[in-house]
């Protein structure tokens, strides 16, 4: 079990050194009001007796050395604080980014990728704040507050009673207050989703608001919701204006006590001074302050541990794929068995549904093949698996005959090569992109690449050629640009397999004809081609039909039109009844 | 209006809150002056006892901090009316701002809503309402609390001992200088640590959101190994920042000791000279009480202007906040001048010599001349993106044509009221809408006050009431746009809502090819019982279904380049015929 905490490993000098000179501050802080009580009992008198002003500017000059002491020694530890909880950030950040960069897609999937991006940023951030914290304020806090208690008991432990009781008082107090207040914020928080979701709506629906004339209709919605969230915060702000006055009630009849129950002890019996009751007076006032900053405390710190939570579940996810390599991938032959589904069955976590079911398939060296089904159809699982992306839950899948559990992962993932329905460039340049599948590839392999994706083109128009700029996701280029430069890198990669998932969907008929002869043409590159458009499979020379997570039919083209009803269905919905014969 | 103007308008709906909050901030802040003066007098006492025990002690004593406790009392109550008048003032504005703000973006044309991201509109209602509230807060407490605490405590210190008096006001807004000083200095520390993080953001949510790419083309290292230095420049830079935002309280610490120390010598030496010689030091006799007294004061006098330095940030996020909302709340409502009620029949529409850009100086439909008649079916065909849906856009007045009309029954749009000429249409686009709430509030969106057989007549006829039946709560069951719903159930729905309603033309935007088979027939069915012996305008994604129109409009690049009928735009040999013979050429 790894902690997020545990990279704290790295910084024990910081942690040990920075908060020994915040006590030194403490001691310092601590020091000044028995100083000022001197100054008030001997230093008073001497001036005033024997004309002695030493006995006052002498400690006053003292206070003023400790608080520039006190600073300096602060100084200290804040910079330490500072490289401990940056330093200790950045490795976290670091190992949690390489770990999901090895994750599995599965996972990754079932967590969600907004959620990985915001323990990334804000989870880290606050584990980041909280070691801070830890080195700045976790020690300081209560040492000045245990401090102030054993002065006050060392003045006058009868009176230092009173110090005990209000600590412990103000302490129930703001605990109760964050308590109540903390359940609100979970209820606010809903109320401010609700918001945000309804202010979404209405947004993306403007045009059907206007074309029913309902804007009257979301306004009073939306009031209704601004109302709710108005009552739930008028009454979190109860709870929070009582938080001063209670404390400041608190501490000053405390200070009242103190002055009360010390007259007696300084006229009657002569234990106390004015000048130490001066000095117990200070004590409570910097208790007060110290407390409220243990209040900040619990917040940060509850905060931190929700976000250690999500963070330590990441780290110590258990991969699901094995990875216990028994061959490397070997060469076959045109025509020999290239992936083999025998009944294979997949579904996320045990006990629900299969997402594919029994499907049965057998592709070959060299094969066009052609996968289609409607939406939800399992053609993106299906090729998940052949991937090995994911494990499937049941059967078989044979790689050129042997289980595809037996091979490298890595060496698979270099077998085969995928363009995606999302066509995805990375920042950088048209060149850095081409070398993510080919880090040594010439210039020639990549205009190779380029005109057989029907990218040459348009890529030749660029002045800076394969060095011109593609911004954050591709965003630069057109889809059906994007499109065609994806397939080129991924021809780049000379893989066994090439996966065309619905990845030439923005291009023209004609485009796509030619684009398609191009990598048809390549007799020993198996291809995959998975599309919504009958057009775009008419020729493979095998089309497996999906339908719900099922395979519903294998066959070419022709064959499929007479014993396939699903594909039957597909075909007649984009070309009409007329063109059937 | 003026950002004064505005704010001016929200704060002066509610001036009892002020008058309030002012009045209860005098006294605590009076109250909590007094406090510590009183205890100085109850120490003196005790001091004076000590050098003469002739005097009657209890009495005085006694008074002094029974009055003393009463004035804390009043602390309690009055500063906590204050804060929580204070809180639900600005919380009314803030609900105010934010119903405002929802409002005017309804009211804006639509080109408004279609030009700025949605996600920043979203942002505007919610956080900035939020900034402009935690500044309002802040604010109003360091205007009345802080200002009304300085003067009170400078008033009293000064009655009290007018030499104490000028050490602590000149030696306390010196450590606010300083620390306003330091900030000014390590702010670019903070600038560049915000441009990382958010360089770093870009990066891992470029990466994490295209991970099977990352595995299957294996560069995970690559990736790590950027991710790492850019992770390492943020730390160089963040250590800084944070190295110098955590200076501000230790030097206000040392500021705040520093004056303890100056306070407490000067005090006590003039409780020295007062002794010996009171008449030397006019106005500024001073006592041990007085010491304790102007220790606290200085604390006091202190905190108003140390939390002006961290509400500073505050208000300058909050002003940027109203700035934005201000801009938003002055925009122009949509034009809506028309008198005219549309009757009961739409006969005709005809557009007139129609141009239209969405940018003025970029018209893309020039001269269009179309008429068409009750009954008619009018089909947009092109390839995707080409601006299909300007034509709606211009039918339903979401935007204006530059020049030309657009009349119904030969009556310029332009004078008709919008809601009467929105009405006569029914509109189901592919970009469905479904908002959250349950099925049957998304059904019954615009007639709220439909029966139960309506309602289920309406789905039958849109092919969803087995779906909707079979859903976990049947009609009741929420639903958002997220939820499980598919692409194809979500656009039965919203055929559904258009069906409840029946209006006279019909606005039918086809689904694409992302639906599948069996759900496409359904909606092609809903689709055309919705059509049935109606004017009806369909954006057609496949020819196969238009041939039979009365007209087709051939889109390209936002332009209408062809318009007729089927067989008319064949032996045209132009645009059409091309797009025609391309969906079929693998065909044959």
């Amino acid at each position: 079990m790894v902690s997020s905490y545990s990279y704290i490993k790295y910084f024990k000098k910081e942690f040990i050194l920075g908060p020994t000179f915040k006590m030194l501050e403490v001691a310092f802080e601590l020091l000044m009001p028995f100083l000022m009580s001197y100054i008030i009992d001997t230093g008073i008198m001497a001036a005033e007796q024997y004309g002695d002003y030493t006995k006052i500017v002498l400690p006053g000059i003292i206070i003023f050395l400790f608080a520039v002491l006190g600073l300096c020694s602060t100084l200290v530890c804040q910079h330490f604080a500072s490289i401990a909880s940056q330093g200790f950030g950045t490795r976290l950040r670091n190992a949690l980014f390489e770990k999901i960069m090895n994750m599995s897609l599965r996972n990754v999937e079932l967590i969600g990728k907004g959620n990985l991006n915001t323990a990334l940023s804000n989870d880290i951030n606050r584990l980041q704040v909280s070691v801070a914290m830890m080195i700045r304020l976790v020690l300081r806090a209560p040492a000045i507050v245990i401090g102030s208690l054993i002065c006050a008991f060392i003045i006058d432990w009868q009176v230092a009673l009173i110090f005990l009781g209000v600590v412990v008082l103000i302490s129930i107090v703001l605990f109760i207050i964050l308590f109540l207040s903390s359940k609100k914020v979970v209820l606010i928080q809903k109320k401010v989703d609700e918001l945000v979701t309804l202010t979404n709506d209405s947004l993306n629906g403007m045009r059907v608001i206007k074309a029913f004339n309902n804007e009257k209709v979301e306004v009073n919605k939306f009031k209704n919701k601004t109302k709710s969230y108005y009552d739930e915060m008028k009454s979190v702000n109860f709870i929070n204006a009582l938080t001063n006055p209670l404390t400041f009630l608190i501490i000053n009849i405390a200070i009242l006590l103190v002055v009360y129950f010390s007259k007696d002890q300084i006229i009657y019996e002569g234990i106390l001074t004015t000048g130490e009751l001066t000095s117990l007076i200070q004590y409570l006032n910097q208790c007060f302050v110290a407390l409220i900053a243990v209040s900040n405390l619990v917040i940060i710190f509850t905060r931190a541990f929700a976000s250690k939570k999500r963070v330590d579940y990441l780290l110590n996810l258990k991969e699901d794929l094995e990875n216990n390599p028994k061959f490397a991938p070997f060469s076959i032959q045109n025509g020999e068995n290239l992936i083999k589904f025998d009944d294979v069955s997949f579904h996320y976590n045990e006990g629900e549904n299969n997402v594919v079911k029994n499907l049965n398939f057998d592709i070959f060296k060299g094969e066009k093949v052609g996968i289609i089904g409607g939406t939800g159809s399992g053609k993106t699982t299906l090729i998940k698996l052949i991937e090995r992306f994911f494990d499937r839950s049941n059967g078989t899948i044979f790689y050129k005959s042997k289980d595809i559990k037996d091979y490298d992962l890595n060496a698979l993932h270099q077998e085969i090569s995928l363009v995606n329905q999302k066509a995805v460039l990375f920042k950088g340049t048209i060149r850095s992109n081409l070398q993510i599948a080919k880090k040594d590839a010439t210039e020639e392999e990549m205009i190779e690449a380029l005109k057989e994706a029907c990218a040459y083109d348009f890529v030749k128009k660029f002045p800076d050629f394969l060095d011109h700029e593609v911004e954050e996701s591709g965003k630069n280029f057109s889809g059906g640009q994007r499109q065609r430069l994806s397939i080129a890198r991924a021809l780049l990669k000379k893989s066994e397999i090439l996966i065309l998932d619905d990845s030439t969907s923005a291009l023209d008929y004609l485009t796509e004809k030619e684009l398609k002869n191009n990598v048809f043409h390549k007799s020993d590159l198996t291809t995959l081609v998975i599309a919504q458009r009958v057009s775009s499979i008419i020729n493979c020379d095998k089309i497996i039909v999906m339908y719900h997570g099922e395979v519903e039919n294998i066959g070419t083209h022709e064959e499929l039109l007479k014993k396939s009803s699903v594909y039957k269905e597909i075909y007649l919905s984009q070309y009409g009844e007329e063109n059937v014969n | 209006m003026s950002i004064k103007a505005r704010l001016f308008t929200y704060i002066k709906r509610y001036p009892l809150y002020l008058v309030f909050s002012l009045f209860a901030a005098l006294i605590f802040v009076t109250a909590m002056c007094i406090t510590p003066y009183l205890v100085g007098k109850a120490i003196d006492e005790i001091t004076y006892f000590l050098q003469d025990n002739t005097v009657d002690l209890s009495c005085n004593f006694l008074f002094y901090l029974i009055f003393a406790g009463i004035l804390v009392v009043l602390v309690l109550i009055f500063e906590f009316l204050f804060e929580y008048i204070n809180s639900i003032f600005v919380e009314k504005i803030s609900k105010d701002l934010k119903d405002d703000v929802f409002t005017k973006l309804n009211e804006v044309p639509i080109s408004y809503i279609d030009q700025n991201a949605h996600g920043d509109l979203v942002s505007r209602v919610i956080n900035d309402t939020d900034n402009i509230n935690v500044a309002l807060v802040s604010g109003f407490r360091q205007l009345y609390q802080g200002i009304i605490q300085i003067l009170v405590t400078f008033i009293v210190m000064f009655i009290l001992n007018w030499i104490l008096g000028i050490v602590v006001v000149v030696l306390t807004p010196l450590g606010f200088l300083i620390s306003y000083k330091l900030a000014h200095k390590t702010n670019k520390y903070f600038k560049g640590q915000a441009k990382i993080v958010g360089e770093l953001g870009a990066t891992s949510l470029e990466y994490i959101n295209n991970i099977d790419l990352v595995k299957s083309y294996k560069f995970e290292k690559e990736i790590i190994d950027e991710f790492a230095s850019k992770n390492a420049d943020l730390y160089k830079v963040g250590q800084k920042a944070q190295f110098s935002g955590s200076l501000t309280n230790p030097i206000t610490r040392l500021i705040n000791n520093s004056t303890y120390a100056i306070v407490g010598m000067i005090a006590a030496v003039l409780c020295a000279l007062s002794f010996n010689n009171s008449s030397m030091i006019l106005g500024a006799s001073c006592t041990v009480g007085t010491v304790l007294t102007f220790i606290q004061f200085s604390n006091q006098f202190a905190k108003p202007f140390n939390e002006i330095s961290s509400c500073i940030p505050e208000i300058q996020t909050g002003y940027s906040s109203l700035l934005r909302l201000n801009k938003i709340l002055n925009e122009d409502n949509d034009v809506n001048l028309g008198k005219e009620n549309l009757g009961e029949e739409v006969k005709t529409i005809d557009f007139n010599n129609i141009s239209f850009g969405y940018e003025k100086d970029k018209i893309i439909i020039k001269d269009f001349n179309v008429n068409i008649k009750e009954g008619e079916k009018i089909a947009i065909v092109g390839p995707t993106g080409c601006g299909k849906t300007t034509i709606i856009n211009l039918l339903l007045r979401f935007y204006d044509p530059v020049s030309g009309n657009i009349s119904f029954n030969n009556v310029d749009t332009k004078d008709i009221k919008k809601e009467s000429l929105r009405s006569v249409f029914g509109m189901v686009l592919q970009d469905t809408w479904i908002f959250s709430g349950t099925v049957r509030e998304n059904i019954t969106y615009a007639k709220r006050d439909a029966s139960e057989e309506d309602i289920i007549e309406a789905c039958k006829k849109s092919n969803c009431l087995d779906f909707i039946e079979r859903l976990p709560n049947g009609f009741d069951t929420y639903i958002d746009d997220y939820s499980g719903l598919s692409v194809g159930q979500k656009q039965l729905i919203s055929i559904a809502r258009v069906m409840l309603v029946n209006p006279k033309i019909m606005i039918l935007d086809e689904a694409t090819s992302n639906i599948d088979t069996r759900t496409e027939m359904k909606i092609s069915k809903a689709f055309n019982i919705l059509m049935k012996g109606k004017t009806s305008f369909v954006i057609a994604h496949r020819l196969s279904t238009i041939v039979n129109s009365d007209l087709i409009l051939v889109m390209k690049d936002g332009a209408i380049i062809e318009q007729g009928k089927h067989e008319e735009l064949l032996n045209k040999k132009g645009f059409y015929y091309e797009l025609y013979n391309a969906q079929y050429a693998q065909n044959n």
